[in-house]
């Protein structure tokens, strides 16, 4: 279909700066060479909750090698936050979990600086340390932030502390038609701590121009949200700061919040090179960012569901108790959305959901890669196969039983235009060999669907530039760590122009340049920066076939651009060269620049009218697990997923590919450990387990020929909605080969041990 | 103390003044430039620092720079002929393996040591010989495709 309609569109071509990393010359953040910098570090606090008494500094300041020293004292007090400002960039009075930064260092050597920063003398007064988000909730849990007043909007007479956040779902008469329902299921479900582990460290530099300026360098996803954070903590004004991206090694959200995620690093190097008068670059190793970056969250979640005897689903309540970390951080946007998800993608007429967001002692949470969803779909299709076995149905009849229909209402999408989540499940099922494939003894089938919301956020631009020999150079806000920026959207410029794909640039974000853009986030790269990118090209098109029309004496409409020349459509022998076009604009207009803006605001209210269409997949698993030890081994991995229309099917299926595999890791191994102080038991690579080769199967990606989504020709997002089912439907496929139902992540040899011996009364 | 060592990297012979403690992907990245390099665990987890060692793949970061004295060492930079990319490169992009790229230099190291050896892998040794590089966006799915592909290609090249 792409092909017949579209040149480019459609097909995979290869990936935009591809031979610089094979050839190991891309340049990532932690590649720089700044010429004279010295090297900047944090020294963390050592408790996770404490009051800090006196920090002295004086002999770290004498040592020779020394730049210099920075504590709180040097920074203006102000606090920083998404939802809620609870945070200083370096420790004010009091620490809240053990990766607080405290002081740091600036000194001309590795050797040095960890000298230094031994040598910085804190006195600590530790309080109370609370690590359970349940716990933190009770009256006798002690406070995190005295100071930060409880949600506005919690019911009346709420008795609850800690609370950084609610967020609360309602719809028809959920009490009634669950006392009414034929059969009421009731289970509870928990999810751990993980940390996205993108293998490209987390870095800053900073230098303090001859001009006065600041010139950052980051390895994160959202440069402007760094350069407001920098400008508000250190109060210099946004133009006296230029925040230039390198390459990236992977983000998953974890280096997306600003200098929420990497915990104030930008901010701490630019205060660092100030005083210190020197360039200063600052590396977090791996240790260092797992216990101090941000994570995905952990959850506890009660889940409720009333049916008829037919399968149908008639109300939902739910509780979430979703832990923010020590700080607000995400967590009142990701623990919204996942409030949201627990009731479901399924009709649910009668539901409501209560979220808590709250703070404890620990890693904050930060908007990694698909943020809530995964922690909704575990509990949620989990117990969607636990009631299916109640009502003694077929997982896939009980689903397929209760899909929405156009028109109607998902917990955060309040009008369906077109529902694929029943296609997904045929197919997903039909590729799995649902109820026809030979399963050997302790093997079993498991499915799980998800959906995700695109969620509404700020708009975005796009400038296409034309340089005289008719190529193009492309500025966007959003960067390219295997997303869009260098698969996708290159070829939709290229398509508009009619130019080949090579000849289209797509440079690195530079917020002196570059349109501002909120970020690389929430599965919105192709959304928003591919719709700017789109209205940019046509802009610029139209701008060469007005000068091509004068000189060729023709409409505008008449001209294409092909072959690198602009000619009159069914006359190719009246043309001009593409290049001399552009030159000549150097004397009409300057330079051709086509501006393009995605206008999120008209998106929103079309979807209002017409209803919109979310993303929809369903992913069927067949696993074998060991009696013996527990050990879950993935034969199969389907996933099926409905992305609207497919700009580079090879890249959709890259991160969905990848998506699943995080969660996969998730789903088996990964988990953040902690001692009863809070201190992190497994910082490094050694310990702190995520998926290889070896536990990975093929996935078999199906892209299914879905409806269109907001993006443009039709996309939908694509990068975070593979994490969404992979949890359940491990889960459901363990419960089918033994018969245990496992209601806490992670499904370890360990955990599915423990579940398999109690289930056959054995003493565990 | 300091050392003096001598070694060849990617054809190249290479004399340097070293601290013992130096670790050879330290050395490798900072002191001569190959930046291709990439570090990310330094405990022998993750295989993003991956070079031959003397036609051997190893974790350049749990080995001392010491130890690589007389070695040949061969990183990701020396792979392509000049502007011909050598096939294991140019299949991880022909398959879109490539997503942020900072696994690969060290899995096209571990690849192209295997497909030195042998040109027919079987799924065991494949799995052998890329189970200690992690890839934390493709979900390895690409990458097979990769391998296949460059090993199709190195076939029909002998
Ligand atoms: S950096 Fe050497 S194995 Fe990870
Ligand atoms: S491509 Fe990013 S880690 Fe492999």
């Amino acid at each position: 279909m792409a092909k017949a309609e579209y040149s480019v569109l459609g097909t995979s071509i290869p990936r935009m700066g591809g031979v610089e990393r094979v050839a190991g010359a891309g340049i990532y953040g932690i590649d720089l060479v700044l010429p004279d910098a010295v090297r900047g570090g944090v020294l963390r606090s050592q408790y996770a909750h404490a009051t800090i008494k006196s920090i002295d500094t004086s002999e770290a300041e004498s040592l020779p090698g020394v730049y210099a020293v920075v504590t709180a004292e040097d920074a203006p007090d102000v606090k920083y936050g998404r939802t809620s400002n609870d945070r200083y960039m370096l420790a004010r009075g009091k620490v809240r979990y053990m990766g607080d930064p405290v002081a740091a260092v600036a000194a001309d050597s590795e050797a040095t600086l960890k000298k230094a920063l031994k040598k910085i003398k804190v006195e600590y007064e530790p309080l109370p340390v609370v690590l359970d988000a349940e716990a933190a909730m009770k009256a006798d849990a002690p406070a995190l932030h005295e100071e930060i007043p409880l949600p506005a909007n919690l019911p009346k007479d709420t008795r609850v502390k800690n609370v950084c956040g609610y967020s609360t779902l309602h719809v028809g008469d959920p009490d009634r038609a669950m006392a009414e329902a034929d059969l009421v299921v009731e289970e509870t479900y928990e999810t751990k701590m993980v940390h996205p582990q993108y293998l490209e460290p987390r870095i800053a530099a900073t230098r303090h121009e001859a001009d006065g300026r600041l010139t950052v360098w980051v390895n994160a996803q959202a440069p402007f949200g760094v350069r407001s954070e920098v400008s508000k903590l250190l109060k210099i004004p946004i133009s006296g700061i230029r925040v230039l991206v390198t390459e990236i090694g992977g983000g998953f959200g974890g280096k997306a919040t600003g200098t929420h995620s990497s915990a104030g690093l930008e901010p701490i190097c630019a205060l660092l090179a100030i005083k210190a008068k020197k360039p200063v670059m600052m590396v977090l190793d791996k240790a260092e960012e797992t216990v101090s970056t941000t994570v995905r969250a952990p959850v506890k979640v009660w889940i409720q569901t009333g049916v008829n005897k037919d399968g149908t689903i008639v109300a939902r309540k739910a509780k979430l108790i979703f832990d923010a970390g020590a700080y607000s951080g995400f967590g009142a946007l990701a623990g919204s959305r996942c409030t949201q998800m627990l009731a479901g993608w399924y009709r649910t007429p009668n539901a409501h959901v209560d979220g808590y967001i709250v703070y404890t002692n620990k890693q904050v949470c930060g908007p990694v890669r698909g943020p809530g969803g995964p922690q909704a779909a575990f509990p949620v299709e989990s117990h969607m196969d636990s009631i299916a076995a109640k009502l003694g149905m077929d997982p896939v009849e009980f689903r397929l039983k209760n899909i929405p229909k156009p028109g109607e209402r998902i917990a955060g999408v309040p009008k369906l235009r077109d529902v694929s989540l029943g296609e997904t499940i045929r197919v997903a099922a039909e590729k799995i060999g649902w109820g026809k494939v030979k399963l050997e003894k302790n093997q079993g089938v498991g499915i799980a669907t998800g959906s995700w919301i695109e969620g509404s956020g700020p708009g975005g631009g796009a400038v296409v530039k034309i340089n005289e020999d008719g190529t193009a150079a492309v500025l966007i806000g959003k960067v390219d760590y295997g997303t869009a920026p260098r698969f996708g959207i290159p070829m939709i410029v290229a398509e508009e122009l009619g130019i080949p794909t090579d000849d289209v640039t797509v440079l690195n974000v530079d917020t002196d340049a570059s349109p501002w853009d909120a970020g690389t986030v929430g599965s919105r790269s192709t959304l928003v920066a591919g719709n700017a990118a789109r209205l940019a090209a046509i802009d610029a098109r139209n701008q060469l076939l007005r000068m091509a029309a004068k000189q060729l004496e023709a409409s505008s409409d008449d001209l294409e651009i092909k072959d690198r020349q602009i000619r009159v459509k069914g006359t190719p022998v009246k043309a001009l060269a593409l290049a001399a076009v552009a030159t000549a604009a150097h004397n009409e207009i300057g330079e051709v620049i086509g501006r393009g803006y995605f206008d999120s605001k008209a998106v929103e209210a079309e979807e209002k009218e017409k209803g919109s269409s979310p993303p929809f997949t369903s992913h069927a698993a067949i696993v074998e697990v060991d009696p013996d030890t527990g050990n879950v081994k993935i034969l199969k991995y389907v996933a099926v997923h409905d992305v609207g229309f497919v700009i580079h099917p090879q890249a959709v299926e890259g991160q969905i590919e990848g998506a699943t595999a995080m969660s996969i890791g998730q789903a088996l191994c990964e988990q953040v450990l902690f001692d009863d102080k809070g201190k992190t038991l497994n910082p490094t690579f050694v310990d702190y387990l995520m998926p290889t080769w070896n536990m990975i199967p093929k996935i078999e990606t199906v892209l299914i020929k879905g409806y269109p989504g907001a993006g443009p020709y039709g996309t939908k997002g694509a990068g975070e909605i593979g994490c969404v089912p992979p949890p359940a439907a491990i889960a459901n496929a363990i419960c089918n080969a033994v018969g245990v139902r496992l209601t806490s992540l992670p499904l370890s040899p360990e955990n599915v041990l423990r579940a398999i011996r109690e289930q056959k009364g054995v003493e565990p | 103390m300091s050392l003096n060592i001598r070694l060849v990297v990617n054809g190249r012979r290479h004399t340097a003044k070293i601290n013992p403690a130096t670790s050879l992907l330290d050395f490798l990245r900072d002191t001569l430039g190959y930046k291709g390099v990439k570090i990310c665990c330094n405990t022998g987890e993750c295989g993003a620092c991956t070079i031959l060692f003397n036609g051997k793949p190893v974790n350049s970061c749990v080995v001392l720079a010491a130890d690589a004295a007389g070695a040949e060492i061969v990183t990701v930079e020396g792979l392509a002929e000049g502007d011909r990319l050598h096939p294991v490169q140019q299949a991880f992009i022909d398959t879109g393996a490539v997503q942020c790229g900072y696994c690969t230099p060290g899995f096209i190291i571990s690849v192209k040591a295997l497909l030195d050896r042998t040109k027919n892998p079987t799924a065991e040794e494949i799995e052998e010989a890329v189970s200690g590089n992690i890839c934390r966006c493709t979900g390895y799915t690409k990458i097979v495709d990769a391998i296949q592909i460059a090993a199709e290609r190195l076939q029909a090249r002998s």
